[in-house]
């Protein structure tokens, strides 16, 4: 009996947090998030230091300009994407406190920046 | 497009999967909705328990893993799974196929999802090989309170299901959850807790559930062109008489992309 009382708890508490995820009541999601851009070039990124407004959820478009593939990598905000040669990705973040947050590219560590939430 | 990509992925492997088709699982290994795309990994997992009961010490489990994220949003896994019962020898008890599934675009929604499947395969004579499959989600809720504090929550409800001839009719299910600390890469504290529920669908007439909980540190070091270690360290107190008094559990992870 408690076995069955405790699977229904955490299906319920599952289906919440599964809920939550198909973010189905979404109030937070009524406004598209701002995007900014960040392009992969040779051994850098540009910008190399990209402003965002802190407390807000935002995109960030990376795009690779060269022929092999990348990976946008960041330890300070849990973020780790591959992105092929030519092509782009979007990487979801936010909202952050205001602070500057590295992020590199995994297959070419000398390119490095930060993105700075003011 | 990538749900319904996910979904037609799933349910083809689902069907591979019921179209063959267990053992003693690798019960404490958490696992996280979001796929490292083009990342080779090498991972092993252990156990072992700590109980005055004979028949409750010195339970041992190990697994030896290797997977790779084949596209951005599916990672299968192959898993060599050893153990020994309180009191007998070490067996290869089974051969496991996983697969992770990531169905969300991290941190696009209030939380990551993801959808684990499994099918183990016995080593064992006479022993049922079992599919084991379920969500598996992530929430990151960062500057708790404002408190500057970020963490990390991740739970994972699978069911199982014996397949084959010496398959019986339960539907066991486990239950685990883990809630950390993001201080530091390398130092991650939280407390995390592991539930099995051995029949769900039918009257409980097999053995008790078994619930165990305790503090983990998880943490990462990265290595850049030469990879990235991981490891997870935990020791879970039992809360029921059903399971033993205490379990150390260790994870460690050497992962390399390509």
């Amino acid at each position: 009996m408690i076995q069955a009382k405790s699977i229904r708890l955490a299906s319920l508490l599952l289906a919440g947090v599964l809920a939550g995820a198909m973010d189905l009541p979404g109030p937070a999601r009524a406004q598209e998030p701002a995007n900014f851009n960040l392009a992969i070039q040779d051994h850098r990124f540009d910008p190399a230091d990209l402003a965002v407004p802190a407390g807000v959820r935002f995109t960030i478009t990376v795009k690779n300009l060269n022929p092999n593939a990348a990976e946008f990598e960041s330890s300070d905000l849990d973020r780790e994407k591959v992105v092929v040669g030519g092509g782009s990705i979007t990487v979801f973040l936010g909202p952050l406190t205001p602070g500057s947050y590295e992020f590199f590219n995994d297959f070419d560590p000398v390119a490095r920046g930060h993105i700075v939430a003011k | 497009m990538r749900l319904r990509g996910a979904s037609v992925f799933f349910s083809a492997s689902l069907v591979l999967i019921l179209g063959h088709a267990n053992k003693a699982r690798a019960d404490f290994e958490m696992h996280y909705p979001v796929i490292d795309y083009r990342e080779f990994e090498l991972e092993h997992n252990g156990s072992t328990s700590i109980d005055g009961r004979g028949a409750f010490n010195n339970n041992q489990s190990y697994t030896v893993e290797l997977g790779y994220g084949v596209t951005p949003w599916w990672e299968p896994e192959i898993e060599f799974d050893m153990g020994a019962e309180p009191g007998q020898n070490w067996t290869y008890s089974a051969t496991t196929f996983e697969n992770t599934f990531q169905l969300t675009e991290q941190g696009e929604y209030w939380a990551d999802l993801g959808f684990y499947a499994e099918y183990q395969r016995s080593a064992v004579r006479g022993q049922a090989d079992q599919i084991n499959f379920g969500p598996v989600a992530q929430k990151a809720w960062n500057d708790v309170l404002g408190s500057g504090l970020n963490t990390l929550h991740t739970v994972n409800l699978l069911f199982g299901k014996q397949v084959g001839e010496a398959r019986n009719d339960a539907t066991p299910v486990a239950l685990s959850w883990q809630s950390r600390l993001r201080l530091d890469n390398l130092f991650q504290p939280g407390i995390e807790y592991y539930g099995n529920f051995n029949n769900i669908a039918g009257p409980t007439t097999m053995t008790d559930p078994t619930h165990r909980a305790g503090p983990v540190l998880v943490g990462f070091y990265n290595m850049y062109q030469y990879g990235k270690v991981k490891y997870e360290l935990g020791y879970l107190v039992g809360l029921n008489n059903a399971t033993e008094r205490g379990t150390i559990r260790w994870r460690f992870e050497y992962e390399k992309s390509f």
